[in-house]
Order: structure tokens, then C-alpha cells, then sequence
């Protein structure tokens, strides 16, 4: 019951403050996807937007579970580490995994609203159609999303300062945008490199959330790909829990 | 058990620096423990070491019989325990009201936002951010969040730096009214005359070692030397009864006695003295010793403000 409190006042907090930031994570989370959409949509286009926004949908929704993992999680807590919230936190009797909990459901919750925004609007601008089953889109967008939190918070254990963490979220974010299916499709690299990119967890993720939501393929299908997101987010949790540090 | 608080032995380095350096103190149940020192003695770090957040390269410490070290130890002791960190470390948007609620909900207790608000001086002001707060008022916040849960136990560390006489008044109110009712208190500073208000004992540091520990009277009466009576009289000569009272010297015409007695009585014995022998006083001094003389009598340095 204590716990439960712990966790809803925690994850509410969480809310508040994304709102009160000045709008700025308004700005990066929901407007700033959107016009990406737009833009590459017609910046891709080979002739009909539908098609290049059909990919471009879920390829943005992914982008956004990699920078709300890396920038998101990690920044954050170099952030709350270098201002000594953490160690404020950690002298409180709350469990650690509560405070992750609420972080990672925090961020689920974000991405779940990111994504219908972004489908929402490639419905409306582009008619985009989403085939698959809801549920097993959310499942595989879950997925992600703990993978990608379980990874970010690597950056946040590691690193000492704001700084340090903000450079590696950037030089891992951008180029695995562009080299995992997220913006521009892989395929057009030659195959042993593509091939290699599809080893990438960012690769394995975008590409099964596009199937299965787009394409309405079963996730059953992807089972290897699960599999691996499995390894990698308990890779990353593990990492984490050992090498996390609160003050 | 009657020590909330054993430190022995307790060293700790930060690679080849030693902000600790092999301390033991004990702190009695129901008391306010002042760790007094310049910034970089030790004093932050021996106060991490009790609450769990630096890990002792050495000695052991126990907190209410728990051993913060440990994570079963430490785990236990967190709801006793409330702390009032140094670096002020709120969620800058966060509001008053919110940050109480949020602590409240850590500790497993009803919200006490209002009351708790009024009780650091920050009634009415729920709503403020903690962006749109001067430092002080942080502080007191911080104050706030170390006292919400009621614990038994209070580790202050620098708990006045950069508050105004408000703030200050604030919180020595609190202390004073949380020692009387029983709760124990480790507050670090480097304010001599907050450590010598609040402190039943103080322990004085320097370079991580502790020089000096007594409650502060015994420290003033043990290092703090000499009270003085100064006068400066014409015709005015100590008699036999006033030489007694300690050593007199005569620096221009001006007599100094160096008196380890009341000096208050040694006072009116020297003007009586001098009204018998119809002296008229040009000027008349007294200097009792203080916890800065004898901090500067035990560290040969004075505290200021350096690091």
C-alpha cells in the first residue's frame, strides 16, 4: 500500500514537472516528431507521401523509444546525480526499484501518447493505415521502450556529469537513427551491411514494431527478435544495477 | 543503549586523500552533537558516513545500533532517520506543496504540507517552485523534508550556510524544541556561535582528525585562557586582594588582570578599588573567553570563511 503510494505520487511528479518544464519537452517530444514527419515524408517521397510516411511512422516512433532511453533516462539521472537529487532520494526510505519503475513507466506512458500522436497524424495527412493488432503493437512498443530505458541508464550510471552523459546520448542517438530503419530505409546499404545494422537491438526493435504495426504481421513471427530484445534489456538492467550509483 | 550514535575508529579516503583520518565519538541519546571545523576538516564526509551515503575506508559506525554500511542496516535505519543535506538537492520544478507531498508518500506517512510549510516559515507559499526560491528559503524546505516523518534522529549538515537571520532563527528554534523532546541531533557547521548555542557537545576537527571534544563551556574553560579585566584609572594600583585574583601588568597606564575567577566579581572588586583610592576610571574593559578563543587556542588558526 506504502509502496503503491510511493510509486503513483513518484510517476504523478514525473507528469507535473514534464509539464512545467517551460514547454521545452513539449516542444522535443511532441511537436518536434511530427514536423519530422511531415518534412521527410515529403523529403523521401518517390512520388506518393502515403508510402514514405507509412515507413516514416513507426521509423519516428522508434527514434523517440531511443533518445527517450538515452536522453530521457540516462541524461536524466547524470542530471539529478550532478545536482545531488539522487543521493537526496536515496537517503529516503524508498526502494531503488521503485524509483525505476516509476521512471520506466513514466517514459511508456510518454512514448504510448508520442505514438498515437504520430499516428494520428500520418492518418490524417498522409492515410496512413495501421494494420496490425493494437495489442501486439503496444506489447512490441513496451518492449522497446524497457530495452531502450534498461540501455539509457547505463549512460546515467557511468557517466559523472550532464556533460559526459549528454555527448554519449547524442553520439549514440543520431547516428543509430539513421543506421537502424528509423528514417531511411536500410536495405538501400549493401547487404552485408545491412545485415550487420539488423544486429543492432535499435535495428531489430524499429523493424518489428514497422511489421507489426504497418504491416499487420503476427509478432509471432519475430520471435528471434524478441528474444534478442530480451537479452539486450536484461543485458542493460543488469549492467545498470551493477554499475548505477546514487551518489 | 543510550548512544544513538558510536563512530570508531572510522577513516575515510578519497584516493590518496584522507578527508578522515582514524575518528571515534559516541553520541548520547536525547543530545545535539555540534561537528565544528573549517570547510574541508572532514566533517560532511563524517556525517555521510553515518547516514549511509560514503562508505568508510575504515571503523565501523553504528546509528541507533544499525550499521548504515549495510544494506539490511541501512535499510532500516532510513525511516528513523531525517537529513538536511548540504548542497540543496530539490527537484527545481517541483512547488513546496508538491516536494512535501512527495516525501511524504517516501515515508509512508500522511501529508503534513501545510503544517509543515508554516512550521520553516514558508506558510502560504505551497504553490512557489523550488526555482523561484531564494537559498534560504531551499534550505529551510530542506528542513522541512528532514522533519516531516518525525525521526529519531537528525543529521544536519550546515544547516545555516547561506540563510539570513530569519532562516537562522527558524532553525535553531527547531533544534532547541526537538532536543527537548528527547530526539538526538548531529549538525556539522562552521559557525562557532551556532555550534556553542545548540551544542550539548561539541567536537571540534581539522584535517580530519578531531582536536578537541567537550561540551562548550568546559572547552572555553579549558582552552580558552584568561578572562581579562582591563582599567585605566589615575592613581589606581592593585592592591594585595586584587593580586590575588590573578597576574597583573601595567602596559602604559593601563592595568591588565589576567584572571582564571569570575571576572564579572573581579570587576566590581576593581572598582571598588579604585573608588577608594579616588581614582577616576578613564576606561574599564572586561573579555570572558569564548569557543573562538579556545578554537583558536586548540587549531592555531581561526575558522574564517576559507576553504
Amino acid at each position: 500500500m506504502n509502496l503503491l503510494r510511493m510509486f503513483f505520487v513518484q510517476t504523478k511528479m514525473h507528469f507535473v514537472w514534464y509539464f512545467r518544464r517551460d514547454g521545452e519537452m513539449i516542444f522535443w517530444t511532441l511537436v518536434m516528431p511530427v514536423f519530422f514527419l511531415v518534412l521527410f515524408s515529403y523529403a523521401f517521397s518517390d512520388g506518393t507521401t502515403s508510402r514514405s510516411s507509412a515507413f516514416l511512422v513507426p521509423g519516428i516512433i522508434g527514434a523517440q523509444v531511443l533518445s527517450s532511453g538515452f536522453w530521457g533516462v540516462g541524461v536524466m539521472l547524470a542530471t539529478f546525480r550532478e545536482k545531488h537529487l539522487l543521493r537526496r532520494v536515496y537517503i529516503t526510505p524508498m526502494p531503488a526499484w521503485v524509483f525505476f519503475a516509476s521512471l520506466v513507466v513514466y517514459r511508456m506512458t510518454l512514448l504510448a501518447a508520442q505514438a498515437v500522436l504520430l499516428i494520428a497524424a500520418g492518418a490524417l495527412l498522409f492515410h496512413v493505415r495501421l494494420l496490425g493488432n493494437p495489442l501486439e503493437i503496444l506489447a512490441i512498443l513496451l518492449l522497446g521502450t524497457a530495452t531502450f530505458v534498461s540501455l539509457g541508464t547505463i549512460i546515467g550510471a557511468v557517466t559523472r556529469t550532464t556533460e559526459s552523459a549528454n555527448n554519449i546520448a547524442s553520439i549514440l542517438t543520431v547516428p543509430l537513427a539513421f543506421l537502424s530503419d528509423a528514417y531511411v530505409p536500410i536495405d538501400r546499404f549493401p547487404h552485408a551491411v545491412s545485415s550487420a545494422l539488423r544486429l543492432l537491438p535499435s535495428t531489430e526493435f524499429i523493424d518489428t514494431f514497422r511489421d507489426v504495426s504497418i504491416y499487420g504481421a503476427p509478432l509471432g513471427h519475430y520471435g528471434a527478435w524478441i528474444a534478442a530484445l530480451f537479452v539486450w534489456m536484461i543485458g542493460g538492467t543488469v549492467i545498470s544495477a551493477r554499475t548505477f550509483r546514487w551518489v | 543503549m543510550s548512544d544513538a550514535i558510536v563512530v570508531d575508529g572510522l577513516v575515510k579516503r578519497y584516493g590518496s586523500v584522507e578527508a578522515v583520518a582514524g575518528i571515534s565519538f559516541s553520541v548520547p541519546r536525547g543530545t545535539v552533537f555540534g561537528l565544528l571545523g573549517r570547510n574541508g576538516a572532514g566533517k560532511t564526509t563524517t556525517l555521510e558516513c553515518c547516514i549511509g551515503i560514503g562508505r568508510p575506508t575504515a571503523g565501523s559506525v553504528r546509528v541507533l545500533g544499525l550499521d548504515p554500511t549495510r544494506p539490511q542496516g541501512l535499510a532500516r535505519l532510513r525511516p528513523r532517520i531525517g537529513v538536511q543535506l548540504q548542497a540543496t538537492s530539490l527537484p527545481e520544478k517541483a512547488n513546496v506543496g508538491e516536494v512535501l507531498e512527495l516525501y511524504a508518500a517516501y515515508y509512508g506517512i500522511a501529508p503534513r504540507a501545510a503544517e509543515m510549510a508554516a512550521r520553516v516559515g514558508l506558510d502560504g507559499k505551497l504553490t512557489r517552485q523550488v526555482a523561484q526560491m531564494s537559498g534560504g528559503e531551499q534550505q529551510r524546505l530542506a528542513l522541512a523534508l528532514a522533519l516531516q516523518h518525525d525521526p529519531e534522529v537528525l543529521f544536519l549538515d550546515e544547516p545555516t550556510a547561506g540563510m539570513d537571520a530569519f532562516g537562522r532563527r527558524i532553525l535553531w528554534g527547531e533544534v532547541e524544541r526537538l532536543r527537548d523532546g528527547g530526539k538526538t541531533i548531529v549538525l556539522t557547521t562552521h559557525y562557532i556561535e551556532e555550534a556553542e548555542r545548540l551544542s550539548d557537545r561539541i567536537c571540534i576537527m581539522q584535517r580530519g582528525k578531531i582536536v578537541a571534544e567537550d561540551a562548550p563551556a568546559e572547552l572555553v574553560a579549558r582552552y580558552g585562557g584568561d578572562a581579562t579585566v582591563c582599567i585605566e584609572a589615575e592613581g589606581f594600583v592593585p592592591d594585595e586582594a586584587l593580586q590575588s585574583l590573578g597576574t597583573w601588568t601595567k602596559t602604559g597606564a593601563e592595568w591588565t588582570l589576567a584572571t582564571r575567577t569570575e571576572p564579572g566579581l573581579a570587576l566590581a572588586a576593581v572598582v571598588t578599588r579604585a573608588n577608594a583610592l579616588n581614582a577616576k576610571i578613564a576606561s574599564l574593559d572586561l573579555h570572558r573567553p569564548t569557543l573562538e578563543d579556545a578554537f583558536i587556542a586548540i587549531t592555531g588558526e581561526t575558522i574564517g570563511e576559507t576553504e
